[in-house]
């Protein structure tokens, strides 16, 4: 036991002697060097995890574990950004997590708050080599001063270049979901234009209310001259137009799924309406002067709208997850985001231990199976589209340019 | 990359809360380890700014050096491009030699862990484990072969019953085309050709209940006396996912259009009870004892048969606490290795899932 610590001190006291030290500075500025010259995911996500596990095995504070934890970062975050990762996004705190014991919580808390201010003091340091700080999360969770934090970090950094860290502070997937469900919801039930002031600036030069009338008098007048059946459907139309403007205020599911039906019968009213807005998705609902609301029709929502609401909005899509602690699930982390094509990774290493050695790796892996798959394009997205020896074989001949691979 | 002295202030500075060092200090501690801004800008895109460049004075002269050694940034990327071939050829010597021990591993295993389509068997292999996920959800993908269709049924089939052996009563299985949705019954068929080939007697073959979302339930539920196990199965695609989420985000905007709904009710909690509501059973007319064989919506196991761990559009609001395993997942996500539904791959993940080891011999 003695023994096993004075070599693990031996081993200490060479690793940190300058000449080693130097050689392995070296040695990684290389590797990430070198990883440069291949494809590189753009959107890395990490959930750190083992914090506490490693201050409880390697007696110390769980706060200093959290400590050690924010070094392993900031060490991961240098090999992300020279390696040319685009966006980094790391689980820094979940909503489950206030319920840990207070201290804890407390801890953590000021440790966000010490490390963002001091971000803060570095205005222009960061401004030439910054990335752009994002914090995702219930922000409205968060103490008046550890928020206040926040917004001055995201603030400070918010013009700064294209690298994009995004703290996922209190933070669950399913929060985020149901947010930006509940803003899409929101969004869409914003009425399009105002309905109690129709003119706005941007109404055409044409009243469309004199165009309409205009069309109401020339159907009557036709239909007046064509048998009594169009007529009445016509007059029917109108009138339900105009005496149901109580009615549809009151209730506008009748009126958004009902004109349909009741103008597909008057031709002319409606195919010139159509003529204005074809497909733009928009429901058309009322002819009468503008005193009901014209929503956008839910039918064009779609899987994009609903990211372009997620918290990660406007970032390349997650290429990849790294789990540590040998954990393996997402725990409520960026679940719609990795549901498709990401790669998740669970590595069996606690986070303050997490190191470019680690990460290289699944790095050099990930970057093996997209040399592979860029080159065949057929196999992508396929598990075992096609036998797997020959396509192993011009993986390594691509990856690697060389032909004595082939003798392993 | 940070020297040990300099770590050593950094720390002691955290325990001091940021007391001991003032920003001008900090930055002095950091010079040495930031990147030279002009190798910044040239190695980041175009699309940087140039006003980061220009927006010191003090690190100009800096700023110059490199721009006056173009051999030495050529040599650079040369030394980088030969390390990133050097490393890949490593790298895939060292991932071929794993997969080589990892298949032979497999194969051990694959004969030392047999089936023989006998459910005492498989029963026994379960029976040390401290825990068994009580839905088990597996990600299937079609290949490209002519019979692709026959061979997914035979690996489903296969499945239901190694599941229905270990005591695993919820299964749900997930490929992404939604080809298995198309012929249930035809499924229903073979899953229970297959039970028969395993079980024998009718009497004491397991119930089965195979059914989709938005399908109805085929076959019959079982009998709450009777002893002999039963299996629930659903299927799952990939319009299960997030286009479920977008049909009920489609439904809530018409709903909060029409006036029924305020946006502020919508709460984790009733997105949770629709979404979940898609993959419980369907009930059935005139069921009241079914209560207890409804669906636990979440996975507790997710099964990955594939080279490496990707959902591929697995519905995303259920696996929030699931465990995954990926049966290909020990070389670094490796393509060719893992694919095959197997035996042996269903029990390592249900052994992982226990915290277990698999050793040779039972």
């Amino acid at each position: 036991m003695a023994s096993s610590m004075h070599l693990s001190r031996l081993r200490k006291w060479i690793l940190a002697s300058p000449p080693i030290e130097y050689a392995i500075t070296h040695l990684k500025e290389l590797l990430v060097g070198a990883l440069r010259q291949g494809p590189i995911p753009q959107h890395v996500a990490f959930v750190m995890d083992g914090n506490r596990r490693f201050a409880r095995t390697h007696g110390i504070e769980t706060v200093e574990g959290h400590n050690l934890g924010f070094e392993a970062l900031a060490r991961i975050l240098e090999v992300c950004y020279k390696s040319g990762v685009k966006v980094v996004t790391i689980y820094a705190f979940s909503i489950e997590n206030f319920k840990r014991s207070k201290f804890e919580v407390d801890a953590l808390m000021d440790m966000a708050k010490v490390k963002l201010s001091q971000m803060a003091q570095h205005g222009d340091l960061l401004d030439r080599y910054g990335a752009k700080v994002r914090v995702l999360g219930r922000l409205d969770l968060l103490k008046p001063d550890v928020l206040a934090a926040v917004n001055k970090a995201v603030d400070l950094t918010s013009r700064n270049g294209d690298r994009v860290l995004n703290i996922c502070f209190p933070y669950t997937s399913r929060d985020e979901i149901t947010t930006a469900i509940r803003d899409t919801v929101e969004d869409y039930s914003e009425p399009l234009r105002p309905a109690p002031s129709p003119n706005g600036p941007a109404r055409t030069p044409f009243s469309e209310s004199h165009i309409v009338h205009n069309i109401r008098a020339q159907t009557l007048g036709s239909s007046k001259i064509q048998d009594t059946h169009s007529d009445s459907e016509s007059t029917s139309a109108e009138s339900s137009a105009q005496d149901d403007d109580s009615f549809l205020q009151n209730d506008p599911a009748s009126r958004v799924y009902e004109s349909g039906s009741s103008f597909s019968s008057s031709t002319t009213l409606h195919l010139g309406q159509q003529d204005g807005h074809p497909h733009k998705g928009v429901a058309q609902t009322n002819t009468s002067d503008g005193d009901s609301p014209v929503y956008i029709s839910p039918e064009t929502i779609s899987r994009q709208t609903l990211s372009d609401h997620m918290l990660t909005k406007g970032t390349p899509p997650l290429d990849m997850l790294v789990r540590t602690s040998g954990v393996e699930r997402l725990s409520d982390f960026m679940l719609w985001q990795c549901h498709e094509n990401t790669e998740i990774v669970f590595l069996d290493v606690l986070w303050p231990e997490f190191d470019l050695w680690h990460f290289l790796p699944v790095l050099l892996g990930w970057q093996r199976r997209i040399s592979k798959s860029r080159q065949n394009p057929d196999a992508e997205g396929n598990f075992a589209g096609d036998s797997p020896d020959t396509s192993e074989e011009d993986v390594e001949k691509v990856v690697l340019r060389q032909s004595k691979v082939k003798s392993v | 990359m940070v020297s040990r002295a300099d770590r050593e202030i950094l720390r002691a500075e955290i325990r001091s809360r940021g007391g001991k060092l003032n920003a001008a200090d900090r930055e002095n501690l950091l010079k040495p380890y930031l990147p030279d801004p002009a190798e910044l800008a040239s190695s980041s895109s175009s699309s940087s700014p140039p006003r980061r460049s220009r927006a010191s004075t003090s690190s100009s002269q800096r700023r110059q050096k490199p721009r006056k050694k173009p051999v030495r940034t050529f040599l650079k990327s040369q030394l980088h491009h030969l390390t990133y071939a050097i490393t890949h050829i490593v790298f895939g010597i060292v991932v071929r030699l794993l997969q080589a021990y990892h298949a032979i591993v497999d194969r051990v295993f694959a004969i030392v862990y047999h089936h023989h389509r006998t459910p005492e068997l498989i029963r026994k292999d379960v029976r040390g484990l401290k825990r068994l996920p009580q839905h088990l959800s597996v990600i299937l993908t079609l290949q490209k072969e002519d019979d692709a269709l026959s061979v997914l049924m035979d690996e489903v089939a296969e499945l239901a019953a190694w599941s229905t052996c270990a005591g695993i009563a919820q299964l749900s299985v997930y490929e992404k085309s939604g080809v298995l949705k198309s012929c249930i019954p035809a499924l229903h068929e073979i899953i229970s050709t297959k039970l028969a080939s395993y079980f024998g007697t009718p009497s004491q073959q397991p119930s089965l209940q195979l059914f989709a979302p938005h399908h109805p339930v085929h076959g019959n539920a079982p009998d709450p006396k009777s002893e002999s196990p039963s299996l629930t199965l659903l299927l799952l695609s990939s319009t299960d996912g997030r286009e479920t989420i977008v049909d009920l985000t489609k439904t809530l905007a018409e709903m909060s259009q029409h006036g029924k709904l305020a946006p502020e009710d919508i709460t984790p909690e009733l997105v949770d009870a629709e979404i979940s509501e898609i993959t419980t059973l369907p009930l059935q007319a005139g069921s009241d004892g079914r209560a207890s064989n409804t669906l636990k919506p979440e996975p507790d196991l997710l099964l990955v048969f594939g080279p490496f761990l990707k959902l591929d559009g697995y519905p995303p609001w259920q696996i929030r606490l699931t465990e995954m395993y990926c049966t290909g997942d020990r070389s670094h996500g490796m393509t060719g290795y893992g694919e095959a539904v197997e035996y042996q791959g269903f029990m390592r993940g249900l052994w992982h899932y226990a915290g277990a080891q698999m050793r040779f011999g039972r």
